[in-house]
C-alpha cells in the first residue's frame, strides 16, 4: 500500500500538495501580519531599548565618575588651599610682628640718638653761654680792677669769687 | 489498513483526510498565535512571553544553521510557522482519529507521505530560490561542482535524498506512532475482553506520551534540517 502511494504515479494525490502550499502560505501570511510581525517588532525593539539603557547606563556610569572625581580633586585642593591660606596668615603675622617690632626698635634708637644729639647741642651751647659770660664777666672785671687799683689780695679773691659763682 | 477518501476535482485528486487534517491544524494554528499575540506590548506579559518563547526557539535553530543574515530574517517566519504547523499535525491524529464507515476521515497528515514530500518539496523550492538569490543561477549551478568536480553526481543525488530522508523521516514516525495506537485501541484492547482492556487503557496512554515527545522532537528534527539545507546552499564552501 504504501510502495504503491510512493511509486505509482496515479495514486499520489497532488491536489493535497497544492492545498498544503497555499495552507501554509495564507497561514504564513496571516501569522505574520497578526502575531509573528508584532512580535519580532516588540522583540527588537526591546532590544534596541535595552541596548539604549545599557548605553545611557553607562555613560551615566562614567559621568558620576568624573563628578565624583571632581569633587575629590576640588575638595583637595580646597583643603590645600585652606592649608596654604593658613600657612600664608601666619607668615604674615610673624612679618608683620617683625616689621612692628623693628620699626618700634629703630624708632626707639632714632629718638635716643635724637636726645642724645639735642643734650649735646644743649651742653655745648651751654659752655659757649658760659665761656662768653666769663670772658664778659672777666672784662667787667677788668674793667672794675683798673677803676679800684687792687692788691694780689684782692684780685685772688676776685678771681676765686668768681669761679665759685661760676661753678654754682 | 484504512481505506483513504479520496475525491477527484479539475483532474487533481484530494485525499479529503490531509486536507481536512492540515486545514483544522492550520486555523488552530492560526487561533493561538492570534490569541497569543492579542496584546503586545514592551514589557511582555504572559501570552506574549509565551509566543516570544516559541519564536526565540525557532529562531535559535535559524541562527545555528544558517549564517547569512539576509536570509535569516526571511526564514525566522518560515520556520516558526513551519514548526507550529507540523507540531500540531503531528499531534493531531494522537487524541482525534475520526472514521467514517471504512474511511478515515481525521487523522494526523503527517502520517501520511504525500504531505511530508509536499513540506519537504517546500523548503526544498525554498532552498533553490534562496542559492540562486544569494549565487545568480551560474554561481547557485557551479556550487554543484564544489568544492571538487567530481563531486557533482553526488551533489545532485543529495538533493534527491536529501528530499527523502527530510520527508520519509517524519512520515515514518508518525505513521508508525498512529498504526502501534491503532493497533493497541483497535486490536488488543478487545481481544481477550475486560483484561486486556484493562491492559491497554495504560499502554495506550503511555504511547500517547511517548508518540507527543516524538512529534514534537520530529518536528523539531525537520525545521532544522530544513534550515541546515537552505544554510548549506547560501553559505560558500
Amino acid at each position: 500500500m504504501t510502495f504503491n502511494i510512493l511509486f505509482a504515479a496515479s495514486d499520489i494525490y497532488l491536489g493535497n500538495t497544492i492545498w498544503y502550499l497555499i495552507t501554509f502560505a495564507i497561514l504564513m501570511l496571516l501569522v505574520k501580519h497578526y502575531a509573528w510581525g508584532p512580535v519580532s517588532e516588540m522583540m527588537e525593539k526591546r532590544r534596541q531599548k535595552v541596548i539604549e539603557d545599557l548605553d545611557s547606563a553607562a555613560d551615566a556610569r562614567k559621568k558620576a565618575e568624573i563628578l565624583a572625581n571632581e569633587r575629590e580633586a576640588a575638595l583637595k585642593n580646597s583643603r590645600q588651599e585652606a592649608t596654604k591660606i593658613l600657612s600664608d596668615a601666619k607668615e604674615n603675622a610673624q612679618k608683620t610682628s617683625t616689621e612692628i617690632v623693628t620699626a618700634a626698635n629703630t624708632e626707639a634708637v632714632s629718638i635716643r640718638k635724637k636726645a642724645e644729639a639735642e643734650a649735646k647741642v644743649a651742653k655745648s651751647k651751654a659752655l659757649e653761654d658760659a665761656r662768653q659770660e666769663v670772658a664778659n664777666i672777666s672784662v667787667a672785671i677788668a674793667e672794675k680792677v683798673i677803676a679800684k687799683n687792687l692788691s694780689a689780695e684782692d684780685q685772688k679773691d676776685l678771681v676765686d669769687q668768681f669761679i665759685k659763682g661760676l661753678n654754682d | 489498513m484504512e481505506k483513504p477518501l479520496v475525491f477527484e476535482l479539475f483532474g487533481l485528486k484530494f485525499d479529503l483526510v490531509g486536507i481536512v487534517g492540515s486545514t483544522l491544524m492550520a486555523l488552530a494554528v492560526l487561533f493561538i498565535c492570534i490569541w497569543l499575540s492579542r496584546k503586545v506590548e514592551m514589557k511582555p506579559n504572559k501570552k506574549q512571553n509565551v509566543l516570544e518563547y516559541l519564536l526565540d526557539f525557532t529562531n535559535g535553530i535559524v541562527k545555528d544553521n544558517v549564517s547569512d543574515e539576509a536570509a535569516q530574517k526571511h526564514l525566522s517566519l518560515y520556520a516558526f510557522v513551519l514548526f507550529m504547523f507540523i507540531w500540531f499535525m503531528n499531534q493531531l491524529g494522537l487524541f482525534l482519529e475520526v472514521k467514517v464507515g471504512e474511511n478515515m476521515l481525521i487523522k494526523s497528515p503527517t502520517a501520511d507521505p504525500v504531505t511530508t514530500m509536499s513540506f519537504a518539496m517546500m523548503t526544498l523550492l525554498l532552498s533553490f530560490t534562496f542559492g540562486v538569490q544569494r549565487f545568480g543561477a551560474g554561481g547557485y549551478l557551479k556550487n554543484y561542482s564544489a568544492p571538487v568536480g567530481f563531486l557533482l553526481p553526488v551533489n545532485i543525488i543529495e538533493e534527491f535524498t536529501n528530499f527523502l530522508t527530510l520527508s520519509l523521516r517524519l512520515y515514518g514516525n508518525i505513521y508508525a506512532g498512529e498504526v502501534l495506537l491503532t493497533l493497541i485501541g483497535n486490536n488488543l484492547a478487545p481481544s481477550l475482553g475486560i483484561p486486556t482492556l484493562i491492559l491497554a487503557a495504560p499502554l495506550a496512554m503511555i504511547w500517547q506520551g511517548f508518540s507527543v515527545f516524538i512529534g514534537s522532537i520530529q518536528a523539531y528534527v525537520f525545521v532544522t534540517l530544513s534550515m541546515v539545507y537552505i544554510g548549506k546552499k547560501v553559505t560558500k564552501e
